[in-house]
């Protein structure tokens, strides 16, 4: 009897404890949750101003949207257009530069190995924009800027201190796979892309996609490199370009709309690249 | 036809201080099974590696079929190799683990196809051959490890301790396995492991290496029968080899323990001619040749010590009495009906024309 009571009672404690925990994540999730609903509300209400005392809008309306692309003034399409572009490129360069050099780093042995090691974990702790300054003047004396050539080439070269994680990644493909593959005849670019590239999807997707938000998502770069060529503006900059005091009233609507069609592309690659992410597929290489 | 020649073989890591192997000087015959054995650490396994070409030569020079491959990269000395994890790809499937090889190798479509297939026949792997590494057991895993050695027809097999990540009864039907496929195939294969079972059982030699360097090379019985060192002789064997401190005098060894016996003629002359009458030796025993039946006692009552039981354990057909003679211990592994219980004093007959003797200082076998 004494046993049943405190299975009871521990039975108990456990779905109370559930219940707090489901809570916590309903809380959690409505706080990350509401920003988002209410940019996708207000890039459909149909009643002008930025600041209005209500969430859910009183009518709705497409014609934000319209304007969005269909202002000359700000040609958000171009400016999309760019981003895809700058981003696209980014990614496939990011993507070479970060898995190339992670794989070299976790997998070959040379003078300096460590030290770099170290120097580039230094590195990384610094803010990317530290060096805007430096970098507007040498993009200037190269006659690059206002481009989305010096877009890529930023966004880019600063990948190749992001291979942390690929590198932390490459380490825990056990190096008897390596080995195993060399006495079967493969040369190591045969074990890079035959054996080691399969295993690492998960890596590779991860690292593909930061690299292509990257664009999306800076804004300082974007600004100094591109100052006040309209045409060549990527998203980011190009919507809080219209945020000005005359035009802030007038386009909030619709500078909510781009910031819901920003969302469009990076969310469809993520639901896309969700499938790669497979746990475990290293698993039954090695042991048992 | 294949020999492979380890022509004083040195391995140094770098940042390290002494030498990983050291003057590692082996011929290895066309079909034949050598098994490299030793404590871990002993550079067995770096010594294969170097073999394999995963491993640089600090020094020396390694010869397959006349020619030196030291700087040859492993995927053109063919050989093939399983390694103690298996180091299958966990992304492809069975057959494919073993194909892989062969693909890259060119080979024909058909030609992959039958290898594959009758490597699968001969390691009963046929229904697995769809699925992946994670799906088969350790036993099975194994297995698709040697098929994928044995499809590619190199001359050279290595395998690297390829049984110790199994359990007790999978390990000894599995090594019955490699030893038959050995006679099938005769492939001439070097085996790496630290066991010594293994190492008697399976080797048509023996090398028994310790701190890099080879302690002494020969048939199983060999190394059995004669071991040339105190090393081989204490790891060689299970229970391993009993030692006693004793100073040889006139025919007799004896020690302040009680123990004191007659040395037959023929070993008391060499002996004597290496100069060792009235010298500290080590005189070294094995277990199963201490008896404590009648017959033998009787029969030889020169060679009988008196000892007191510590701790016994029957094993079915035999027991081992672990004894004390003085504050010396020994072990003795006797018949099952001549078990004793511990604090018994027994006599016990040491046969010693089964006795080795060793220096004291070198522990080279006198």
């Amino acid at each position: 009897m004494a046993q049943r009571t405190s299975t009871h009672s521990r039975a108990t404690q456990k779905r109370h404890r559930s219940i707090w925990i489901n809570l916590l994540t309903a809380v959690l999730a409505i706080v990350w949750i509401l920003p988002i609903v209410w940019i996708v509300l207000t890039s459909f209400r149909a009643e002008g101003g930025a600041f209005v005392q209500y969430f859910v809008p009183k009518s709705y309306t497409f014609q934000n949207y319209v304007t969005l692309f269909n202002n000359p003034d700000f040609p958000f399409l171009q400016w999309f257009l760019n981003t895809l572009m700058v981003s696209a490129v980014t990614c496939v360069i990011s993507t070479l530069i970060i898995i190339a050099m992670a794989y070299s780093l976790s997998r070959l042995r040379f003078k300096f190995r460590g030290p770099f090691l170290k120097i580039a974990l230094v590195l990384n702790m610094f803010p990317g924009f530290m060096s805007m300054i430096a970098i507007y003047y040498i993009l200037k004396a190269m006659n690059l800027t206002q481009s989305l050539v010096a877009l890529i080439l930023v966004y880019s070269s600063g990948a190749a201190l992001g291979f942390y994680i690929a590198k932390g990644f490459f380490d825990t493909i056990p190096m008897a796979l390596d080995e195993s593959a060399m006495i079967d005849g493969a040369t190591k670019f045969q074990i890079f892309t035959k054996i080691t590239l399969p295993l690492s999807k998960p890596i590779v997707v991860y690292t593909a996609l930061m690299a292509f938000m990257a664009p999306w998502m800076d804004f300082i770069f974007a600004k100094i490199i591109l100052g006040d060529a309209i045409h060549k503006y990527t998203t980011a900059i190009g919507l809080y370009s219209m945020m000005t005091k005359t035009t802030q009233n007038s386009l909030f609507m619709t500078f909510t709309a781009g910031c819901v069609v920003i969302a469009i592309p990076i969310t469809i690659l993520f639901i896309f690249m969700q499938r790669y992410y497979v746990e475990g597929i290293t698993s039954g290489a090695v042991k048992g | 036809m294949v020999q492979i020649d380890l022509e004083h073989i040195y391995k140094e890591y770098p940042k390290s201080d002494h030498y990983a192997v050291m003057d590692f000087d082996l011929h290895i015959q066309d079909k034949e099974f050598i098994v490299f054995v030793g404590p871990s650490g002993c550079g067995k396994s770096t010594t294969l590696r170097m073999i394999a070409g995963l491993e640089d030569i600090s020094k020396g020079d390694l010869k397959i079929n006349g020619e030196v491959v030291n700087d040859l990269p492993s995927k053109d000395r063919d050989i093939a190799m399983v390694f103690q994890s298996y180091a299958l790809y966990p992304h492809i499937s069975v057959y494919e683990n073993m194909a892989f090889g062969l693909r890259l190798r060119k080979y024909s479509k058909a030609d992959i196809d039958a290898r594959v297939k009758e490597a699968a026949e001969i390691l009963g792997l046929t229904e697995f051959l769809e699925r992946r590494p994670a799906d088969l057991s350790g036993g099975q895993r194994q297995r698709v490890a040697l098929g994928r050695a044995i499809v590619r027809d190199a001359p050279i097999f290595l395998m690297d301790e390829p049984l110790s990540n199994l359990d007790a009864k999978l390990r000894v039907s599995m090594r019955a396995e490699i030893a038959k496929l050995h006679q099938r195939l005769n492939t001439t294969t070097i085996y790496v492991t630290h066991d010594q079972t293994e190492a008697m059982t399976m080797a048509d030699r023996v090398v028994v290496m310790s701190v890099g360097k080879i302690q002494q090379v020969g048939t199983p019985a060999e190394i059995y029968d004669h071991p040339k060192n105190q090393f081989v002789a204490s790891f060689i064997g299970s229970p391993s080899m009993n030692f006693f401190n004793v100073t040889y005098e006139d025919g007799r060894i004896h020690n302040e323990k009680g123990l004191n016996l007659q040395v037959p003629e023929g070993r008391a002359k060499v002996l004597e001619n290496n100069g060792y009458n009235g010298k500290q030796i080590v005189f070294g025993i094995r277990p199963e040749d201490i008896h404590t039946e009648n017959s033998f006692l009787q029969s030889w009552p020169d060679q009988v010590v008196n000892a007191k039981v510590v701790v016994s354990e029957l094993l079915g057909a035999t027991s081992q009495l672990y004894a004390q003679m003085g504050d010396e211990e020994f072990v003795a592994t006797v018949d099952a009906r001549d078990f004793h219980n511990p604090g018994e004093e027994v006599a016990m007959g040491f046969d010693i024309n089964k006795a080795h003797f060793f220096d004291v200082d070198t522990t080279e076998a006198i």
